[in-house]
């Protein structure tokens, strides 16, 4: 888009009078900030500490000292940070058809911005073991659990069978502190999957329980114009100013609304996660974001960024891509060249909300900083990055659906929220502030109102427009083989309504078309989001029988009620 | 720059064949007019574009009644995302990249010069010319605001440029993000005083 920029005399027919002021202005001397509980730094009742807010943002009225209407809790509540050990980076393990992995999930300690914590861990590793598998294996995956909750292991994306899928309650039984469970896990796709557990993720997940699992094609993957790879796990954890996390709703989730934004931003686990590069170096990056809530739109400084990949595979088309939007538990591959030595951020771009000042302003977080040296790579790699390819094969198997793109839904689905006994203060806040709702939340501008709203007073719905059932009383059946379009909007005029990566597991679908509009290049997926506003035309490939969820990925969503149930019955009855 | 202007809409008014003064209920056909302009569909509905955008997000385009016979005007700017292999689409700096589907109805043709679409930041520093009105009247064109307003001017031929509009503004809208305010000085933010905070 060309720009001009000009500057107008006032007086344009009045135009002028349309204009709402655009950025933030000085604040005037005064307190606005009083009763913020974080900047004393001491705890509220029941152990609660209050997220931080904007300092210059005055305190919602009658809300002082208000805590959320859950007990508080974190791991050193009940255990001693020195008991346990300290937490390892993660290890990468290829396993070979057949090989068994032991799975331990544990309390660790873990350092984050120099100051322990004690957070969760599988194998004792952060994030978890990168697990390697060759496309078309089995490997075992033997977990067992220490924590004090009930766990299980969803291994998200994998086409496996559904009694390892990890569902509590549909695909296996809960694992009970002190017990094990054996997965079987089968990998049909080669692509970049991940694991985490699915009971209370908006806990389990948020302390540390995520790791990846990478199925390479049988040919091992060789011949990828690439010198290395590098993971990047993206997160947030949600801290005081003064470093100390903020607790968690013990019976439930709190931050109900948004989801839990955090304020220090993770990749890989750390906050200072640190690239080394040679120059012209290309470096091919799975990206996974593992936060509750947030997403990111990352951006390698100014290096170009070729698309490779998502979920389960590559697009039709390689392309060029100025930044990386990602969503809770999407995945994108992407190369990038590290031009030039010096030091290159990668970070999270984005145009965030103040909401009371009814701004946008621009914000940035880093990610991790990737140093490239003086030294060239070897070999040079430059002709082959700039070079786009078209992969044949996906094009091909895509080709198989395409009949089925323009054909009207098997299924509708809108995604709505009801909300009850909220404090009068933040619903006349929030009925105010959905004037205007943007397509997508960057950030948690209403950090206070969204801590206190818990999964007792919130429930985020997923409606089967054909039916007028909700949640776990829609009751979809399929059949092996089906092809089945389901579109999902996602409703704007209720009561701030909010964007939805919905994930289906034990499938994958295409995004063909998003409000109306054809997509041109396509690659499969098993998690995409809807915006505010908009509707998603999803074609899935009932390809695997069994008892599957169909949820939206935030983990506050999912545990406020945004899930349903599906079946897909075996050609053979299975 | 005020002047220049006045005097461009006064020689617009003065060459301009209004059109009769309307009953728009019954017929929202107008004549055809030089650059063979017609209106939408026989029930005076807005047509909208060939996609299905959020009406969320829908634009009503208002007219100014600054040029004659363009009162009875009614137009809708739709935004969706443009093209990405990602749901949503942004420009380097986070901003939305969407693609704006303007539509307008009952706008007669103009006997000189033509319609054009531009949008403008709300402090209108900065402008992009989205492009010139169809038959149809309608255009689309990307945008990489976050809050902005549409603008439709009446170009005058030959006259028409890249720098910004000329001519007299037609109509004009603002993104729904517009409608998004301070709460101080309302609901419970009421004892807020709104000029604290800059506002």
């Amino acid at each position: 888009m060309r720009r001009i920029r000009v500057l107008r005399a006032a007086g344009l027919f009045g135009l002028l009078a349309l204009a709402a002021p655009s950025g933030a202005l000085p604040l005037a001397a005064q307190d606005p900030h009083a009763g913020h509980d974080m900047h004393a730094g001491h705890a509220l009742s029941g152990g609660w500490l209050m997220p931080p807010m904007d300092p210059n943002m005055p305190m919602l009225p009658g809300l002082d000292g208000a805590v959320p209407p859950a007990t508080a809790w974190l791991p050193h509540f009940d255990l001693d940070l020195s008991d346990f050990p300290l937490a390892e980076p993660s290890r990468a393990v290829t396993l070979a058809h057949g090989d068994t992995l032991e799975l331990l999930v544990s309390p660790v300690r873990r350092t984050i911005r120099g100051r322990e914590y004690l957070m969760y861990g599988y194998n004792n590793q952060y994030p978890g073991p990168f697990i390697r598998a060759e496309r078309g294996s089995t490997v075992v995956i033997r977990v067992r659990n220490e924590i004090r909750f009930p766990t299980t292991v969803h291994w998200h994306g994998i086409r496996l069978d559904s009694r390892f899928d990890g569902v509590p309650g549909l695909s296996q039984p809960p694992i009970e502190p002190g017990e094990s469970f054996t997965y079987e896990v089968h990998v049909p796709d080669a692509g970049m999957f991940w694991y985490h557990p699915h009971v209370r993720e908006d806990i389990q997940q948020d302390l540390g329980l995520y790791g990846n699992l990478l199925v390479i094609p049988a040919d091992g993957g060789e011949g990828e114009p690439v010198h290395r790879e590098e993971l990047l796990a993206l997160d947030d954890l949600l801290m005081t100013e003064a470093g100390d996390l903020i607790p968690y709703g013990l019976e439930t989730p709190v931050n109900a609304l948004m989801g839990r934004y955090g304020t220090v931003m993770l990749a890989n686990g750390v906050a200072d996660h640190r690239i080394e590069a040679d120059r012209g170096e290309v470096i091919r990056f799975h990206l996974t974001n593992v936060a509750n809530a947030r997403p990111f739109n990352v951006r390698f400084g100014e290096e170009r960024i070729k698309l490779i990949g998502t979920d389960v595979g590559a697009y039709e088309r390689e392309s060029w891509v100025s930044s990386v939007p990602i969503s809770p538990a999407e995945r994108y591959t992407v190369d990038v060249r590290f031009s030039q030595a010096g030091t290159v951020a990668i970070t999270n771009t984005i145009q965030a909300v103040d909401h009371f000042r009814g701004v946008f302003y621009p914000h940035v977080d880093t990610l991790a900083i990737v140093t490239v040296r003086e030294a060239p790579a070897t070999p040079d790699r430059a002709g082959a990055f700039e070079e786009l390819r078209v992969r044949d094969d996906v094009v091909r198997e895509i080709d198989a659906y395409r009949e089925h793109f323009d054909r009207e839904p098997d299924h509708r689905i809108t995604t709505l929220l009801r909300v009850n006994d909220l404090p009068s203060a933040i619903v006349l806040s929030m009925e105010a502030d959905t004037f205007y709702v943007q397509p997508i939340e960057w950030n948690d501008s209403m950090p206070m109102m969204n801590w206190l709203s818990s999964g007792t007073q919130v429930t985020w719905i997923l409606e089967d427009e054909g039916t007028g059932e909700r949640n776990e009383g829609i009751h979809w059946s399929f059949r092996q083989g089906d092809v089945v379009k389901i579109r999902v909007f996602n409703e704007p005029r209720g009561f701030h309504p909010m964007q939805h990566p919905i994930h289906i597991h034990g499938q994958r679908f295409l995004v063909v078309a998003r409000d109306g509009i054809p997509q041109e290049n396509l690659a499969w997926k098993d998690t995409a989001v809807v915006p505010v506003g908009s509707t998603m035309d999803l074609l899935v490939e009932m390809s695997n029988p069994g008892d599957w969820m169909m949820h939206c990925h935030i983990a506050e969503h999912l545990s406020a009620g945004m899930h349903f149930h599906f079946r897909v019955e075996g050609r053979e009855g299975r | 720059m005020g002047l220049h202007l006045a005097l461009v809409a006064a020689a617009f008014l003065a060459a301009w064949t209004p059109v009769p003064a309307a009953d728009p209920a019954p017929s929202p056909r107008v004549d055809v007019g030089v650059i063979g302009w017609s209106q939408g569909a026989d029930d005076g509905a807005l047509c909208s574009p060939a996609v299905d955008p959020p009406e969320y997000y829908a634009i009503p385009l208002v007219p100014t009644r600054q040029v004659m016979g363009t009162g009875q005007a009614v137009g809708v700017a739709h935004t969706t995302f443009g093209s990405s292999p990602f749901g949503v689409t942004l420009a380097a700096d986070g901003s939305y990249r969407l693609t704006l589907h303007i539509r307008v109805d009952h706008l007669p043709s103009p006997p000189q010069g033509r319609f054009v679409a531009w949008a403008t930041t709300p402090s209108v520093e900065e402008v992009v010319r989205v492009g010139t009105l169809d038959g149809a009247g309608a255009v689309s064109g990307p945008v990489e605001w976050n809050k902005f307003l549409v603008v439709i001017t009446l170009e005058p031929d030959g006259e028409e440029g890249e720098t910004g509009w000329r001519g007299p503004i037609v109509l004009r809208g603002m993104s729904r993000s517009g409608m998004m305010h301070t709460m101080a000085g309302h609901g419970p933010f009421e004892q807020q005083e709104c000029a604290a905070f800059g506002y």
